[in-house]
């Protein structure tokens, strides 16, 4: 049973977006538990570059595991400012802490409307049960 | 005998599609396994120990002295394999492991759903069963997206030629006027597998792909009624 945090706003392709009260205008972006397990053990994973400027939808990373490699999409419009090289180091930590540790961007987002058109926990969740 | 992973030399390489390729590894001297047709191994390379791939054999377990799988230019490591192994290179091999076996019963009926490279360990399985002349039928329905993307085609149509119980069938998904196709389009759907199923209770289901197609596939075969046993799936994630 995949966990899915319910702080968290949610993209169909298992990215997860949170942005919290004290840092408003700033959303951290992962993947979600349940693609962690889908892919299985994560071996790499290339980050977007702090500058780069990006289009809600806009495929921006790639994570590869044992199985299989895939794009990460942002959630969001807006300018890349700090990525989490934790997890370049240490690609497995997105399997052990995808939520927390294992994040991937952070984003200083240009429309928050956008925030809107993503998924709440409830209808993630009903998409990975299917 | 502990299995150990092994260096071994690339022998031989094939392009099967512009983004397709098989690597032939060559057993070290009196290395000789036992493993079975439909596990994988795990390859990396000598100088990123800690980046790993795992690949379905596409070779079987009565090719001897080789091990050969079949990649498709995917995310780095897919990437280098495709674009860069040659003959000589050396990549450091994780014994065979899995579960994603054949049942090889006479009166069985393997009905096996691929979409993508996930057809490379079905090449094994026909492989194994057309060499030791096995009755087991074995129906694979695969899906491309157009004739230029189909993996071993010319071999399988060759063993459909050696293999009365073998038959072979390909759905397009994007096929063009100019690809001249007259076979099956659309993906694969519920009626187009139940259409090969003759007798539920003797035929085993296996699906290899994208997760989308697998966990398809997976809906379909517990529609029919079929319990859980008779179903085997290996995801791509």
């Amino acid at each position: 049973m995949s966990n899915v945090p319910a702080d968290l706003k949610y993209t169909k392709s298992h990215e997860w977006t949170r942005v919290t009260a004290d840092v408003p205008g700033i959303a951290t972006v992962g993947i979600t538990d349940h693609a962690q397990h889908e892919l299985t053990d994560i071996v790499f994973v290339e980050l977007p570059e702090i500058g780069r400027r990006l289009k809600a939808g806009e495929a921006c990373a790639v994570v590869e595991s044992v199985k299989t490699a895939s794009d990460i999409y942002c959630p969001l419009s807006g300018e890349i400012i700090e990525v989490n090289k934790s997890i370049v180091n240490d690609p497995a930590l997105v399997n052990r802490e995808p939520h927390s540790g294992g994040w991937f961007f952070k984003i200083k987002f240009s429309n928050a409307a956008e925030l809107d058109s993503l998924l709440t926990p409830e209808s993630y969740e009903a998409q990975i049960k299917g | 005998m502990a299995k150990e992973i092994l260096e071994m030399p690339v022998e031989l390489t094939t392009m099967e599609l512009p983004d397709t390729k098989t690597i032939r590894l060559k057993w070290p001297d009196g290395h000789n396994p036992d493993f079975k047709t439909g596990q994988f191994i795990t390859l990396y390379w000598p100088d990123t120990p800690n980046y790993k791939r795992a690949y379905s054999l596409s070779s079987c377990c009565l090719d001897r002295g080789f091990y050969e799988v079949t990649v498709k230019r995917d995310g780095k490591m897919g990437t280098r394999l495709v674009d860069w192994a040659k003959v000589g290179d050396k990549l450091f091999v994780i014994p065979p492991v899995g579960k994603f076996l054949p049942v090889y019963e006479p009166q069985k009926h393997l009905v096996c759903i691929a979409g993508g490279s996930g057809v490379t360990p079905f090449r094994a399985y026909v492989r194994e069963a057309t060499r030791r002349k096995l009755e087991t039928k074995i129906t694979i329905l695969y899906s491309v997206r157009q004739p230029k993307d189909i993996i071993f085609n010319s071999e399988f149509r060759e063993l459909e030629t050696q293999n009365p119980h073998f038959k072979f069938h390909v759905t397009c998904t994007r096929a063009k006027p100019e690809d001249n196709w007259t076979g099956r389009t659309g993906r694969v759907d519920a009626a187009w597998v139940r259409e090969h199923v003759a007798d539920l209770a003797n035929t085993f289901f296996y699906a290899c792909g994208p997760n989308p197609l697998v966990e398809f596939a997976e809906a379909v075969v517990f529609e029919f009624g079929a319990p859980k046993e008779q179903m085997k799936t290996e995801k791509w994630g």
